[in-house]
């Protein structure tokens, strides 16, 4: 497990804690209203300030024996009291729904349409993807609050994905502190939808041409094949067993470029594990985007499972998903 | 950024701004005059830039300014006193926070600091008017706090802000009268303002300008009735101590006053006059009380010479409670006595005068009793301007101008009575007072300030006020009726003549009165008070809260059921027969509501085009559910409501 700080590992132990108990008081549905089950209230900072200044008041008035004082001093604290129910206003009713599953490409942000209702006025709304276990990875960073200040019938919501696959989408933390920000009402709301992380395209390497820039640093063997350090999953049969002899820090292994032999419209994907069929499958990736950019039908062999040629957006969508599942 | 657009608005700069300058014009009477000067110099810069849309000022500089300028606060803290520190200080905080404003949380610090400051101005101004004031600035400080946590293109809601303000009063009265009040927890730095009232010294000139001011001192209430106007003398002040021109408070009295007096005589004394006081604001610890206070209210004490005071300077409304005899003061000592015998050198004539009298009456009474009768007989004279009197002041206006106020008199009767030989005092007060019948109570103004004697006649003060003996009216009356209509004029500059004004100042009175009363003399005694009258009728109140909840329920099932009744007639035949209701009255159920209208078509042509478009959009609004139809069904009957009415009273007629 890579370096977490103390903070984030008690915040993800937190997080685990709090997931079990939203699992059981809001599973997961397709459409989520707000509603006084789901939406916790508690004062912000700013709420324990203002305390602290009726606190003061009302010594100042005591000390004074300033009725006046005193009156400003409850003034303020039935205020106070009453933005609480302000603010559930605010949240309550508010209908949540995500009609179209996420998808993106592992690494990068996709942008996730949350529909909102609009049957009340819902003022300062803060929403975000809760994502505590991304900061396993460092590179991913918190997904970005989104401000709905006027009341809005989409959101667009940041999702990070860092490894491929197909996840049910992370609960919607949704925030408001409208109209005094004395008190934070805040709901995590589950939708039932997926978010699919496709392999990132291989952009290092052209399609065709893949041997241009590679072949200058690595030893180049005959017939298209290439030099490249061993990781793991790669085939023992590839190891350059003279090299290891010479250097056994440094296993080196032959590498196969499959677009050499595979028809152009057809993508396969080798069975092969770990880090090497990662590899593949990013160059697979590219490689179906490419030929849907091109305009040409293909179609694409995986080991288990080979679709058959066609073309148009949905095949590619199908053709990602399998890569993302593979 | 968010942020940054909210805090370039204009409005709300402005509004801060606004918000200040009121501060330093509420809280003025604490500040010297450099440092409104610096403070006005700080805001109008802030404004400049406001207007002239400049970026706010770098923080260094402004903490270097404000870091100067708290030095020299700093350095002025003995002439200022520590609760005017304590203001100077936040309010230059808000100042600095505002020149060099530039993040969210920054006008969030400023906010709050500003309800701060707004509540302070309380301990400075208690007038009903005032309040309100400051409760206006106190809404426009909640306003910039809604600012800046609402979309920065917002209107505010005006029905939830209704809704919210109707929950909001009960509970804010609820909580000012149930929640529990506690006594002072520590003695608190109090202002050092300029007191105003009678002073510890008494020049021939010092009442004259007193009753020139028109504030009020203090206000009554009486348990009983109200006693006669010529016994109401209300004493605050004795003067004891006299140079050969001025009275003062003697200093053996002053620190007197901090001894209660002993309470064992009272339970002897009869106590069958009982009134409340509600004093103003004087910065003074004296108090007033009739003749002879017996027991007072736990917040006041009664010194040894029949005076009331509190503990410390009446910075606030105070109101007490006394009860007491209209039976004149006794003598405390030997030594009060022996002080009021002293005689100060010069004005012969006047000692002349009063061995004269002397030897003519040796008795006490009977020696004052003649002097009041010289007063009357002489040539006297009551006025608000008499001429300046020299050296020998006494002399001078006994025999010379004899033109003279209250003080002059008290002044000389005084000398006189110690030269023959009788101890006397001069006391200082307030006489009389303006009696508002139907709000119950007596209302004392500065200018009803009034001096007079206390000689002493078988160890009891009697009193005696030579005034009455000048100028009775003064007494009896008021002072206006007392001076020449020149000199009233002195006392009602202006304005104040006006009938309409001096009517709707009078009203002003009495609700600053219900005002200091109800909300500024509400205390712990008053809270018990209600806590045992709530316990006393908590069925009944258990009752109307029940039967208040029922109602409501019944209304609202009510309109639940008759809503859920009428909701099966469309809309379309809702509107038509909220115009034609008298007219569809008449119609037989086996018709349709067009069919019956087409009749009258036919029947009154000059209404056919009319009832033909409307029934043509009734039939399209009913049956082909057509939304805009509906609309331009309502126009229509909107826009030929005349006409209608003209079909009804011609199908009224046939």
């Amino acid at each position: 497990m890579p370096n977490l700080t103390l903070k984030q590992r008690l915040y993800q132990r937190y997080w685990r804690l709090i997931s079990r108990y939203l699992d059981k008081r809001q599973p997961a549905a397709d459409k989520v209203t707000l509603v006084q089950k789901l939406i916790f209230i508690l004062p912000t900072r700013y709420g324990w300030w203002f305390v602290l200044l009726i606190a003061l008041l009302y010594l100042l008035g005591t000390n004074y024996q300033n009725n006046l004082i005193l009156l400003l001093c409850y003034l303020l604290l039935s205020m106070f009291l009453v933005s609480i129910v302000l603010v559930y206003q605010n949240m309550s009713g508010l209908t949540l729904q995500c009609r179209h599953a996420a998808e993106g490409f592992a690494g990068t942000k996709t942008a996730v349409a949350v529909n909102l209702s609009r049957d009340k006025q819902h003022f300062m709304l803060s929403m975000h993807f809760v994502q505590p276990y991304n900061t396993r990875h460092k590179d991913t960073e918190q997904n970005e609050t989104v401000l709905l200040s006027q009341p809005a019938t989409t959101a667009s919501l940041d999702l990070c994905g860092a490894k491929r696959g197909k996840y049910a989408l992370p609960r919607i933390k949704i925030t408001s502190q409208y109209p005094f920000g004395l008190w934070r009402a805040w709901s995590y709301v589950a939708l039932v939808q997926y978010h699919w992380v496709y392999p990132s395209p291989d952009t290092d390497k052209p399609a065709v041409n893949f041997s241009s820039d590679a072949a200058s640093q690595q030893a180049k063997t005959d017939a298209g094949e290439t030099l490249a350090p061993y990781r793991a999953g790669d085939s023992v049969r590839h190891m350059v067993w003279k090299r290891l002899a010479r250097d056994p820090a440094n296993p080196v292994v032959r590498q196969q470029h499959f677009l050499a032999q595979a028809e152009p419209s057809w993508v396969v994907v080798p069975a092969l594990s770990g880090d090497a069929l990662e590899r593949a499958l990013r160059y697979a990736c590219q490689q179906l985007l490419q030929l849907e950019q091109s305009g040409s039908s293909y179609g694409l062999k995986l080991p288990a499972l080979t679709l058959p040629q066609a073309k148009g957006p949905q095949h590619l969508q199908r053709c990602l998903q399998e890569l993302a599942l593979c | 950024m968010l942020t940054q657009q909210m805090l370039q608005q204009k409005k709300l700069l402005l509004c801060w701004a606004v918000i200040q300058f009121s501060l330093l014009l509420l809280l003025q009477q604490a500040f010297a005059g450099w440092v409104i000067a610096i403070f006005a110099l700080l805001l109008l810069y802030r404004l400049l830039s406001v207007f002239q849309a400049k970026a706010p000022v770098s923080l260094k500089l402004v903490n270097l300014l404000a870091g100067i300028i708290a030095i020299t606060f700093f350095l002025q803290l003995r002439q200022a006193g520590v609760l005017h520190f304590m203001l100077q200080i936040l309010l230059l905080a808000a100042t600095a926070r505002l020149l060099a404003l530039r993040h969210l949380y920054e006008a969030r610090q400023l906010v709050w600091v500003h309800y701060f400051l707004i509540a302070c101005c309380f301990i400075l101004h208690q007038d009903m008017l005032i309040a309100l004031l400051i409760f206006l600035v106190f809404a426009a400080n909640l306003y910039s706090h809604y600012r800046l946590f609402s979309p920065s293109v917002h209107q505010v809601n005006w029905p939830q802000t209704g809704r919210s303000l109707l929950i909001i009063l009960p509970l804010w009265l609820v909580m000012f009268l149930l929640f529990p009040r506690l006594p002072p927890f520590w003695q608190i730095p109090n202002a050092n303002i300029a007191s105003t009232g009678l002073s510890d010294t008494l020049d021939p000139g010092s009442i004259e300008q007193l009753v020139q001011d028109d504030s009020l001192a203090f206000r009554v209430e009486f348990d009983g009735a109200l006693p006669p106007r010529q016994q109401l003398y209300w004493r605050a002040r004795l003067y004891e101590d006299f140079d050969g021109r001025r009275w003062q408070v003697t200093t053996l009295r002053q620190n007197a006053n901090r001894q209660r007096a002993a309470n064992d005589a009272a339970a002897s004394k009869d106590s069958s006059l009982s009134y409340r006081i509600i004093a103003e604001a004087s910065q003074q610890t004296g108090l007033f009380a009739l003749a002879t206070p017996v027991t007072s209210s736990s917040n006041v004490f009664i010194s040894p010479g029949g005076l009331l005071s509190s503990s410390k300077p009446v910075s606030q409304r105070l109101s007490y409670q006394v009860s007491g005899s209209l039976i004149p003061v006794m003598l405390v000592s030997e030594q009060e006595q022996l002080l009021n015998l002293r005689t100060a050198p010069g004005n012969p004539q006047t000692r002349q005068f009063a061995y004269q009298l002397k030897q003519q009456y040796p008795q006490n009474h009977a020696l004052v009793q003649a002097l009041a009768e010289h007063f009357r007989q002489q040539a006297f004279y009551y006025s608000l301007t008499p001429p300046p009197l020299g050296s020998n002041s006494i002399d001078a206006f006994l025999f010379d101008s004899r033109t003279g106020f209250c003080s002059h008199y008290a002044s000389a009767s005084a000398v006189i009575l110690r030269h023959a030989g009788i101890a006397a005092r001069v006391v200082g007060g307030y006489q009389g007072g303006n009696w508002h019948p139907q709000q119950g109570y007596l209302a004392v103004r500065q200018r009803e300030a009034h001096a007079w004697v206390e000689y002493l006649d078988n160890g009891v003060w009697q009193p005696f006020d030579p005034t009455a003996a000048v100028a009775p009216e003064r007494i009896l009356n008021s002072l206006d009726s007392a001076l020449p209509e020149d000199q009233r004029a002195l006392l009602d500059p202006g304005w104040r003549q006006l009938a309409l004004l001096q009517n709707v100042r009078q009203q002003l009175m009495h609700l600053d009165y219900y005002w200091s009363v109800w909300v500024l003399g509400f205390n712990e005694n008053s809270q018990q008070q209600l806590w045992r009258n709530l316990y006393r009728h908590l069925p009944a109140i258990a009752y109307a809260v029940a039967a208040l909840f029922s109602i409501i329920i019944v209304v609202l099932l009510y309109y639940r059921l008759t809503r859920s009744s009428t909701d099966n007639t469309p809309e379309a035949t809702k509107q038509l027969y909220r115009y034609l209701g008298k007219v569809l009255a008449s119609k037989p159920p086996s018709l349709s509501v067009s069919a019956f209208l087409l009749q009258y078509a036919s029947h009154y042509p000059a209404h056919n085009v009319c009832l033909k478009q409307l029934i043509a959009l009734y039939e399209l609004a009913l049956y082909k559910e057509d939304v805009v139809a509906l609309k331009q069904l309502k126009q229509y009957l909107q826009c030929h409501k005349a006409e209608l009415g003209r079909l009804r009273r011609a199908i009224k007629n046939t």
